[in-house]
């Protein structure tokens, strides 16, 4: 602007403008602390790249998590208090694949002298090799098998998680320049510092299966399942016969039932000792299994076993579920005299791993034969030997894993570098406290949506990845529920606030209120971030806390007007339209015709932040038409439509009084059911040409 | 609460024609609260108004904003003496009491209204305000069980309702409410309705001499024993 807005408090805004907003809840949740509600929203404005951009700086392998992630993000988003999680993961994918992760190329230079090995190439120390690559040092990864990855290779089964993820993963590390040794199991860690590496990190997982200890454990046609699917993982087709019975509950038990499935055989049954509450795998994993045809026994244990005529006697006894043990699940107890005989040609058994860790290793064991070490820094009783990963916990998870690796490279790095241990500083806020009642209440229900899934028939025949992509506009909905937790209003100058309760009573989830002293509070924990208090206080008090959120609209006009100015192109019409709605709707193409008609488009996120300052400004700076198009009743917030229109009013009244035509200013709907916006559009720029002329007409009779 | 109107943009460019550099001056207390005249009103305002000026071509201005705390006390406008001085005129919305304060504070420049300051009254909801009290000066609230019937009746008689009372409505204007009425209920509510029977004497106005002035510090004489 030319003239200078000189206003003590605009002064003091700009000085305090510093970034306030809170970490979310599925941001704490999530081992790798990634920016979830930053990608998420990023998804919902369709800009692919962008959030591909924030999920690769918050994580190394996204594409890998993308397919088999856990999302412990989902089970603490706060979107459940009101209907159902945000889909985090399949969001994750949609941008992965669309944001086009695997055309990323990545570099890194070599910058320290200090050699470190890797023992174990699972997602832990292959983000460990990659984070201290990108710190330039000099890494190899010794592998005893013959490729790269652990169980993202040998365990999880390719139906969910391709191979050439993987192999895209390690073919970037070999770009960034590790040193790759597999086939290389190492059997002595002294061996490798006589070597030269002057750090080694231990990551060799958890490998090792449980044993029933049972009767007829070893018997042939008895295989632990990390066995099995590791041979079916290496191609080995192992053949099962017809019926096969998987022993467990877990995650390991379900892709041994459905793998099993897709080898042929024709009768797969899970026996579980508890019922299906108390089954640890994922509720998607069961569904998905059950669908595939996948039979469960639930409350029954084998007690031996022999192998008879060819096949496999198993005898079992049924459970009751007895008190709860000390991880608060109920203590299966067997009933007497229930023993009863079943037959099957192969027996499968899930019921967990541990580590094998070579004693030559010499390293401090803990529980379940774990490497111990120190949470903060990651080291073990060895000076310069670190470990984490599965190896440390136990069987966990690759996000865990890759968390692990990532402290591993920094931790090392301040080892080496002599420093003591940089922790990473918390000192940011997190967003605490459940949702209240009225403000789950007066948020709008939207059902989540869910990626497509290949059809039952089709899955089970081969190893194709079940689980299909979002199509964008789905994609664009389902992140669109996001309620964005710690992004919304606060009161950046109590002192300026005049208390005149606008915000409270307009505020359409009933969050500001009155303390006890009278003063506003905007609690952070219930505010959804529609920022309609924020352009509607007449103080001008509160902001977003976020502020990209503060200055997006003001940049996004200006760029389109000084875009508008150089092309020349008359007359001008400035479109103030919802980012939210322009993806996935086919609006944005019809509406994005500057060329032609001259239509400049402001995307906005979500119209009811719009100012009338904004639209008075379009016309100041020459347009002869303004619309403002949001989503009508597909906003994912409350009463933006109305509180657009108030603006609208306001603004309407205004130019009339200057003597403009209020037809000058329109609203349109992005979304409405009754389809194209096009024509509507079309209407209104014939009769912004039709004012000009008109105007101009004027003109000429004055003169 | 004071309670305002913003002036028309016809008027407010007429008033600042002659004009080329104006301070739109806002102020955050009750102008701020009855959305006349605070910051989100200045700012669109001098939006509005380069609007104006870009779509037409009488008269060039350069226009400032500011918004004081309160602008009816000298003190706050003292960070305005230098933007003053590079000011040809200022355009308050403050009430017709912050206009004054402003023009009292520097008598070298002129000093322009930009709200119709209204009456004192509350908010009924967001968006619409009512009056409430006149500042009469002699409250008679006690008797009329707390409804002011000098500003809610239309005719501010002191002993109503009057004949044109109907169906608790008033004759004036049908959408509004009888004030007597509405102090003969509460009246009724809380037992008092004696109060009703009673003849309050019309009141002279005239005697009250204006402007008025209150003096709550206590006169000391100079050089007095200070004991
Ligand atoms: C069937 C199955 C399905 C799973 N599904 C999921 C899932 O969907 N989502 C999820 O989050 N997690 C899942 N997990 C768990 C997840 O895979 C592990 O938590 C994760 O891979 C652990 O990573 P890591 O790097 O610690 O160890 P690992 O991935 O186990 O890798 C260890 C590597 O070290 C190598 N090694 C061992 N000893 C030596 C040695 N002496 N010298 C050299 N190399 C050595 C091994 O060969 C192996 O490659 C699953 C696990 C299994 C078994
Ligand atoms: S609603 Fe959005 S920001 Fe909030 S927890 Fe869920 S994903 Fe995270
Ligand atoms: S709308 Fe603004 S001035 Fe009014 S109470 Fe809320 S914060 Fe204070
Ligand atoms: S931003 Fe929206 S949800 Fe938050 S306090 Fe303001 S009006 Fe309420
Ligand atoms: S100048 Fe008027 S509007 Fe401003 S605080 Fe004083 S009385 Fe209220």
């Amino acid at each position: 602007m030319d003239n200078e807005v000189t206003n003590y408090q605009n002064n003091r805004m700009r000085e305090a403008s510093h970034g306030r907003s809170l970490i979310p809840p599925c941001q704490v949740a999530c081992p790798l602390h990634m920016e979830i509600g930053e990608y998420v929203d990023l998804v919902a404005q369709g800009k692919v790249l962008e959030a591909l951009q924030v999920i690769r700086e918050g994580n190394p392998f996204p594409s890998i998590c993308a397919y088999v992630c856990t999302h412990p993000c989902e089970d603490a988003c706060r979107r459940s208090q009101v209907d159902k999680s945000i889909a985090i993961r399949a969001l994750k994918r949609f941008a992965v694949e669309f944001g086009g992760d695997r055309m990323i190329e990545l570099e890194a230079e070599t910058v320290q002298s200090e050699k470190v090995a890797v023992v174990g190439s699972g997602p832990a120390g292959l983000a460990c090799a990659y984070y201290l690559r990108k710190l330039g040092y000099p890494v190899a990864i010794f592998e005893a098998y013959s490729e790269l990855g652990g169980m993202l290779r040998v365990g999880i089964p390719q139906y969910r998680l391709p191979r050439e993820v993987v192999d895209t993963e390690v073919q970037r590390l070999i770009h960034m320049g590790v040193e790759i040794k597999t086939n290389t199991r190492v059997i002595s860690i002294d061996l490798l510092l006589d070597m030269g590496y002057k750090a080694v990190f231990i990551t060799v997982g958890a490998h090792q299966s449980l044993r029933m200890g049972i009767e007829g454990e070893e018997s042939p046609g008895v295989i632990d399942g990390a066995t099995f699917l590791r041979e079916v993982n290496l191609g080995l087709k192992p053949s099962l016969g017809e019926e096969v019975a998987v022993v467990g509950g877990g995650n390991v038990a379900m892709d041994a039932a459905r793998a099993a499935v897709r080898l042929g055989a024709d009768k797969v049954s899970i026996l579980y000792r508890r019922s299906r509450t108390e089954m640890p795998a994922s509720p998607d994993e069961i569904e998905q299994a059950l669908e595939e045809g996948v039979e469960t026994m639930f409350l029954v244990a084998p007690t031996k076993m022999k192998r008879e005529n060819g096949r496999l006697s198993v005898t079992c006894v049924r459970m009751e579920l007895g008190e709860p043990d000390a991880g608060g699940r109920r203590r299966p107890v067997p009933i007497e005299d229930s023993e009863h005989n079943m037959e099957f040609d192969t027996l499968i058994t899930a019921i967990g791993q541990a580590p094998q860790i070579s004693e030559d290793f010499r390293l401090r064991l803990g529980r379940g034969s774990t490497i111990q070490v120190d949470p903060v820094t990651l080291t073990t009783n060895r000076t310069g030997i670190f470990a984490g990963g599965d190896a440390v916990t136990g069987p966990a998870t690759v996000t865990q894993a890759l968390a692990s690796g990532r402290q591993a490279a920094f931790r090392i790095n301040d080892y080496l570098r002599h420093r003591y241990p940089s922790v990473d500083k918390e000192a940011e806020e997190t967003l605490s406290g459940e949702l209240l009642p009225k403000t789950i209440e007066t948020i709008r229900k939207i059902e989540r949506l869910e990626p497509p899934l290949l059809p039952p028939e089709a899955r089970t025949k081969e190893f194709k990845p079940v689980e299909l992509i979002y199509n964008w506009e789905a994609a664009v909905d389902e992140a669109r529920r996001c309620l964005r937790c710690g992004m919304g209003a606060e009161i950046m100058f109590q002192d300026k606030c005049a208390t005149c309760l606008t915000c409270l009573r307009i505020c359409p989830y009933h969050v500001p209120y009155l303390d006890e002293g009278g003063t506003i509070q905007i609690p952070a924990d219930q505010c959804q971030a529609c920022g309609i208090c924020v352009a509607e206080c007449p103080a001008k008090a509160i902001v977003l806390r976020k502020p990209y959120d503060r200055r997006h609209i003001d940049e996004e006009l200006e760029h389109a007007l000084k875009s508008a100015a150089e092309s020349k192109s008359k007359p001008l019409i400035i479109g103030f339209c919802c980012q939210y709605g322009l993806f996935g709707t086919g609006a944005l193409a019809s509406l994005w015709r500057e060329g032609k008609a001259g239509i400049w488009i402001v995307p906005v996120l979500c119209v009811a932040k719009l100012e009338g300052g904004h639209i008075l400004r379009a016309f100041e700076m020459g347009a002869e038409g303004v619309f403002v198009a949001g989503c009508g009743e597909r906003c994912s917030r409350e009463n933006t439509a109305f509180w657009v229109l108030q603006r609208v009013e306001e603004v309407r009244r205004a130019l009339s009084q200057i003597g403009l035509e209020q037809e000058r200013l329109q609203t349109f709907n992005l979304r409405a059911a009754d389809g194209d916006i096009t024509e509507a559009l079309d209407n209104f720029t014939g009769r912004i040409g039709g004012l000009c002329l008109a105007s101009v007409m004027k003109q000429e009779v004055k003169s | 609460m004071i309670v305002a109107e913003q002036k028309s943009l016809e008027e407010i460019r007429r008033i600042i024609a002659p004009y080329e550099k104006v301070l739109l001056l806002g102020c955050g207390t009750c102008v701020t609260v009855c959305g006349a005249g605070g910051e989100r009103e200045v700012a669109f305002l001098n939006s509005a108004l380069r609007v104006a000026q870009a779509k037409s071509d009488d008269g060039v201005h350069n226009f400032s904003e500011y918004t004081v705390k309160r602008q009816c006390d000298f003190e706050f406008l003292d960070v305005l003496v230098d933007k003053v001085n590079e000011v040809d005129t200022i355009l308050s919305l403050g009430c017709g009491i912050g206009v004054q304060v402003v023009a009292e504070r520097f008598p070298d420049i002129p000093i322009l209204p930009g709200v119709n300051t209204s009456f004192m009254g509350m908010a009924k909801e967001w968006g619409v305000w009512d009056e409430r009290c006149a500042a009469c000066g002699d409250c008679r609230l006690a008797e009329t069980a707390g409804i002011c019937p000098i500003t809610r009746c239309t005719k501010g008689i002191l002993n109503g309702p009057c004949a044109g009372t109907k169906n608790g409505k008033c004759e004036a204007n049908k959408d509004m409410d009888c004030a007597w009425i509405l102090i003969y209920k509460r009246l009724e509510r809380l037992h008092q309705l004696e109060k009703m029977r009673r003849y309050y004497p019309p009141r002279n106005f005239r005697v009250i001499p204006r402007p008025r002035r209150i003096v709550m510090k206590a006169d000391i004489e100079q050089g007095e024993d200070n004991g």
